[in-house]
């Protein structure tokens, strides 16, 4: 379990002016759940992220897994990022091992716990393979990979699809969704896409900005597994009633920040 | 049609087709050419024909002057050239990475940087007489700071992103440096080196002209005040092979290094 109790965060900028990127935020995510953040951009969904990575200090509130106070990055946690974040100079196999690396895993330990994984995303084949040599959906199977390789009790995605086309980001979206049928570890995932959001998550967590704080969370009560036919999904009136209600509470907050000059989009 | 009305490939073409090696080898040879025409032509002590230049050098290696001064001048330049390397990397490692460390030294680096290296042999002259210590001293002079700044700006320059995936799994400041930081920066750290190996083969030669009793720069300024011309200008062509083989030998490391850099980009630079 995450519990995150009063979180605040402002960036100071190099002009002296301060942005709240969060402010006063509670989240419980439970055991095992897979939770989607969805909120227009800059309303502080990667700085949670980075929290709950330990890769970066808040100013006030707690963060806690399993009781247990966040300091730092934590084997319990993994992180899939959305520019891959792959070493361009190792081969597949050894970017999947990194995390079994830096634990210090012995050579022969990690390489044979990477390949399972590698196949497990669907690349055998390509272990020999640099990151430039491959497509960005298959570099972004790489990052995936390389997190379950460790495996987390805790996957931190951020947006983790975003920068693979269309065709590409529903084959990933169904073989996440079936590789986390299998094994269902805690998964936060941040996203742009109502549609993501709601075919991925249990619950969807609705971010405002300034301060980036939550505005609501909303259940979705979609049966699982939904891997098998994501179109049939998507025909269902639940489905469009959810994405329906996102969109609505999307685009007020995007009219809020048009009316303070902020996102015209 | 007949094959005689097809164009033949015009000069350009021709050119574009030469693989690297073989335009270099055609470089040389129109180079050796125009030296041995303007030699005789000019018939000026200081620059005579390369044919006589070649000569000349057949005679310095075969009476031993060559590969005894060579051997010291080798050594000199392995010597301080390791030095460098050692401190530009060590150095620079830590002023890219530390902003604290970058203020202690950044200042030093770039006032000596920009000094004319040649002013230090005096001091190492007095202080360390004119033994392998000074020459050294003088080589270090040269190539170490451009390679320090290289490889500060190279680690500085390492993507934000891959650091901090790098700490998200955990990794220590060294494995952070030994297995992100630097492989990462290793491409921009070798354009450095390079020019840190051209500066040490000057620097040496500097050095030994200035200060020396042994080694090539000594040697060629002895040829100079013999008014031996076809002798300094066959010490010249060693140095130049030293130098060039010196570089070659950077990039034949740095091919085995950076070899995940794709070919296309390197083309390009
Ligand atoms: N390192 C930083 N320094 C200063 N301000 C920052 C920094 N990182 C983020 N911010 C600001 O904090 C706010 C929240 O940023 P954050 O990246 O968390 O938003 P986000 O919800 O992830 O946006 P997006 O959807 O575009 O990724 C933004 O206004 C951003 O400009
Ligand atoms: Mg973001």
């Amino acid at each position: 379990m995450i519990e995150i109790r009063g979180l605040s965060k402002a960036y100071r900028g190099q002009d002296g002016s301060q942005v709240q990127a969060l402010a006063d935020v509670d989240l419980t995510v439970r055991d095992n759940e897979f939770l989607t953040v969805l909120g227009p951009s800059g309303c502080g969904k990667t700085t949670m992220l980075k929290m709950i990575a330990g890769l970066i200090p808040w100013d006030e509130g707690s963060i806690a897994i399993d009781g247990v106070e966040v300091d730092g990055p934590g084997p319990e946690r993994a992180m899939v990022f959305q520019n891959f974040a792959l070493l361009p100079w190792a081969t597949v196999l050894d970017n999947v091992a990194f995390g079994l690396e830096m634990r210090g895993v012995g050579k022969a330990e990690r390489h044979e716990r990477a390949r399972e994984l590698v196949t497990t995303v669907g690349l055998a084949g390509f272990e020999t393979k640099r990151p430039g040599e491959l497509s960005g959906g298959m570099q972004q199977r790489v990052g995936l990979a390389r997190a379950l390789a460790v495996q987390p009790k805790v996957l931190l995605m951020d947006e983790p699809f975003g920068a693979v086309d269309e065709q590409t980001r529903r084959l990933l979206q169904e073989e996440l969704l079936a590789i986390w049928e299998h094994n269902r570890v805690t998964v936060v995932f941040i996203t742009h896409s109502m549609e993501e959001a709601v075919l991925l998550g249990d619950r969807v967590v609705l971010m405002s900005a300034r301060p980036g704080q939550i505005s609501e969370i909303v259940d979705v009560p979609l049966e699982r597994p939904r891997s098998s036919d994501v179109g049939g999904l998507e025909r269902s009136s639940e489905y469009s009633e959810i994405t329906a209600h996102l969109w609505e509470r999307l685009r007020e907050m995007h009219a809020e920040h048009g009316r303070v000059g902020g996102i015209a989009s | 049609m007949s094959a005689a009305l097809a164009p033949s490939p015009s000069l350009r073409t021709r050119v574009e087709r030469l693989s690297g090696a073989q335009a270099s080898a055609l470089s040389l040879a129109i180079g050796a050419v125009l030296w041995e025409i303007v030699g005789r032509v000019a018939q000026v002590p200081f620059f005579p024909p390369l044919s006589e230049v070649l000569v000349r050098l057949g005679d310095m290696v075969v009476t031993g002057q060559i590969v005894g001064n060579l051997a010291e001048s080798l050594g000199n330049l392995v010597i301080g050239f390791g030095v460098s390397l050692t401190i530009g990397l060590v150095l620079g490692t830590a002023m890219g990475r530390y902003r604290r460390v970058n203020a202690m030294f950044g200042i030093y680096v770039y006032a000596l940087l920009t000094a004319p290296s040649l002013v230090f042999a005096p001091i190492f002259f007095s202080i360390l007489g004119s033994g392998r210590g000074s020459i050294v001293g003088v080589v270090v002079m040269y190539s170490t700071f451009i390679m320090i700044i290289t490889t500060a700006s190279a680690v500085e320059n390492v993507s934000p992103g891959l650091v901090e995936m790098g700490r998200s799994y955990g990794a220590g400041e060294w494995r952070l440096l030994t297995r992100v930081i630097l492989p990462a920066a290793a491409p921009s750290i070798f354009t450095g080196i390079r020019l840190g190996v051209g500066r040490a083969v000057t620097g040496m030669i500097n050095g030994e002209m200035f200060i020396a009793v042994v080694g090539l720069g000594r040697i060629v300024t002895q040829a100079g005040k013999r008014f031996d011309g076809a002798g300094v200008l066959a010490i010249l062509l060693v140095i130049i092979v030293v130098a060039v083989a010196a570089v070659a030998l950077t990039q034949l490391v740095d091919r085995r290094i950076t070899s995940w850099v794709p070919q296309t980009s390197k083309d390009a630079a």
